[in-house]
């Protein structure tokens, strides 16, 4: 009989998800580098270096680490278990890297035909690895979990599918000028809408409903905002489009507006509840989590501000917020937590003694870290207002996800020096 | 009447409440304290691991027919997590802020991923799985189980 994903066979193997945490933060030093060699890029969302910067971060970072977690939690947090967690993890990976690179280069440099390889094999790597997501949550516990989570999981899943396809719409347009039956403009802020809030938002608020409450000590998210937020993002989401797709003035800027108010409410609860936290002495990716929350604030503001304002530094300032200071902080502060653990998670499973997580990764670096991280989002705004600067905030993101790449080989490091030189943990009743 | 997840999930917040004052008050170097709040935890925890594992994972076998999967890897993480509670211990009584620190955030994280699996999938099963009767009876025994040990 099939169970539920909870044996321990269902774990993927250490090397499943780091490899997209590993490379995760190497496209944040491409954009970075992108940001100091390309000039004064951040002056319009359309130039060729700033769509270029979009996709390595959103791409690149974003979406690599969400993809590698997803592998790890989806046994955890929905019963779901991957088949074949290896050959997943490896061919969406090289898919994914490859396809990557080649959509940013194409776009940076204006090279048709590299842009629409890389395209096709973004979307080849995103396909398999929802099939295989959509057959595990299919298998999976249909026990109706008592947290929204799994639901929602399957909308995030729905909105990166929406996403694909206006990015590969986009990409046949620019690489072999398919004619789309909408302006551009229009299908590029479809593209981005729908990978930000019914994608990444949606995953985010998912994994918020389970990990807030759970590792921050906070209250639980109040059942009504949780059964609805998911689904009322999505809908807009669909109303938007077809608002957008019949030139429905009126009903476009009511639903970005309700979407950046969903985005806001949700931004709002995790900071109430999370000053309410019992634990009084928040640690240093807790104090990320808050701020990305703040800056999502922010972004949703100037995001709003953009609407009736045709000043080309707005839409960039809320880009910088979002996907920088909101999605960027949450994911750094989440794989602070995550890797450490599954380092941890690997060598007790394998019966050793496994170093406590503060010593595979001291605070320290994290503090510091962070702190770049905090200079590198102040200096990404600067930027947007003072051109020239550019090329210095793309240097000080470079240094941010440098130093993001090096703490978390030093967790990978620590792990394999631990599994080289550990006993079997003392008492231990783990199977080897 | 309290379903098998509220019960044992309100268990959960409970134990999660005592753990973050042994942190806080370890933190702050009140040791004499903080051994207290350790000692009020690990008696939480222990009772509510005993309790699963005597009546709720025998109950969750019988229900499902599985006894090798879910409920095996649950106790081996009971294990997991009673071992490190004993590193947690051993910081406490050396007085070492650092590896109690350590040791805490290892306990925090293998608690919460272990809670999300009961709570996502071990409890709602045997919500679904056992008649208005059987819940009430195994609620009773369980509840009776956790306030019996805590009041000892």
């Amino acid at each position: 009989m099939m169970g539920p994903g909870l044996s321990y066979e269902d774990t993927p193997p250490f090397s499943a998800p780091v490899r997209f945490f590993l490379t995760a933060p190497l496209f944040g030093i491409a954009a970075g580098l992108t940001l100091v060699f390309g000039g004064e890029i951040l002056v319009s969302r359309w130039t060729p270096g700033a769509l270029a910067i979009a996709h390595l971060f959103a791409a690149g970072f974003m979406l690599q680490v969400m993809l590698g977690a997803l592998l790890q939690v989806m046994p955890v947090v929905a019963g779901a278990s991957m088949p074949a967690p290896l050959l997943i993890a490896g061919v969406t990976h090289v898919a994914m890297t490859l396809g990557t690179a080649g959509l940013a280069f194409g776009l940076g440099t204006g090279t048709p035909g590299v842009l629409l390889a890389g395209a096709a094999s973004l979307v080849g790597g995103l396909a398999f690895f929802l099939s295989a997501a959509a057959l595990g949550l299919r298998r999976g516990s249909k026990t109706g979990s008592n947290t929204r989570t799994p639901r929602d999981l399957r909308m995030a899943f729905a909105g990166l599918v929406v996403t694909a396809a206006f990015g590969l719409a986009l990409a046949l347009v620019l690489g072999s000028g398919v004619a789309l039956p909408v302006p551009l403009p229009t299908a590029v802020n479809l593209h981005a809408g729908w990978g930000w809030m019914g994608w990444a938002a949606v995953l985010l608020a998912a994994t918020s409903w389970v990990v807030v409450p759970m590792f921050q000590i906070t209250a639980a998210y109040p059942q009504r905002f949780t059964l609805l937020w998911a689904p009322a993002v999505t809908g807009t989401l669909v109303l938007w489009t077809i608002a957008e797709f019949f030139a429905l003035d009126g009903a476009r800027i009511a639903a970005i507006i309700a979407l950046g108010l969903l985005g806001a409410g949700y931004a709002a609860i995790t900071l109430y509840l999370q000053a309410h936290s019992r634990r009084s002495k928040p640690d240093t990716p807790f104090l990320a989590f808050r701020q990305a929350m703040y800056a999502a604030l922010a972004g949703v503001l100037v995001l709003v501000i953009s609407l009736w304002s045709d000043a080309d530094y707005w839409p960039i300032l809320a880009g910088v917020l979002i996907l920088h200071g909101g999605f960027g902080g949450t994911i750094t502060a989440m794989l602070y937590k995550i890797l450490p653990f599954l380092a941890w998670l690997h060598l007790t499973q394998a019966g050793l003694k496994a170093p406590n997580m503060k010593k595979l990764l001291p605070d320290t670096p994290i503090r510091r870290q962070l702190h770049v991280r905090t200079a590198s989002l102040a200096s990404l705004c600067v930027a947007v207002f003072v051109p020239m600067l550019a090329p210095l905030a793309g240097l000080v993101l470079a240094v941010e996800f440098g130093w993001l790449f090096a703490n978390l080989l030093r967790v990978v490091r620590a792990r394999r020096d631990a599994a080289r030189s550990a006993g079997p943990r003392p008492g231990s009743h783990a199977s080897a | 009447m309290n379903t098998i997840s509220e019960l044992m999930t309100h268990d959960h917040r409970d134990c999660d409440g005592i753990f973050v004052r042994a942190e806080e008050l370890a933190s702050d170097g009140d040791w004499a304290e903080a051994a207290d709040a350790l000692k009020q935890f690990a008696d939480a925890l222990n009772a509510h691991f005993d309790a699963e594992e005597s009546t709720l994972f025998p109950a969750f076998e019988q229900a499902t027919g599985m006894t090798q999967g879910p409920t095996a890897v649950m106790r081996s993480e009971h294990r997991n997590m009673r071992d490190t509670l004993a590193a947690l211990q051993y910081a406490l009584d050396k007085q070492d802020a650092d590896d109690f620190a350590g040791e805490a955030e290892t306990l925090l994280i293998m608690m919460q991923q272990h809670n999300m699996k009961e709570e996502s999938v071990i409890y709602p099963m045997l919500d679904t799985r056992l008649s208005g009767e059987e819940q009430q009876r195994l609620s009773d025994s369980v509840g009776k189980h956790l306030t019996e040990a805590r009041a000892a």
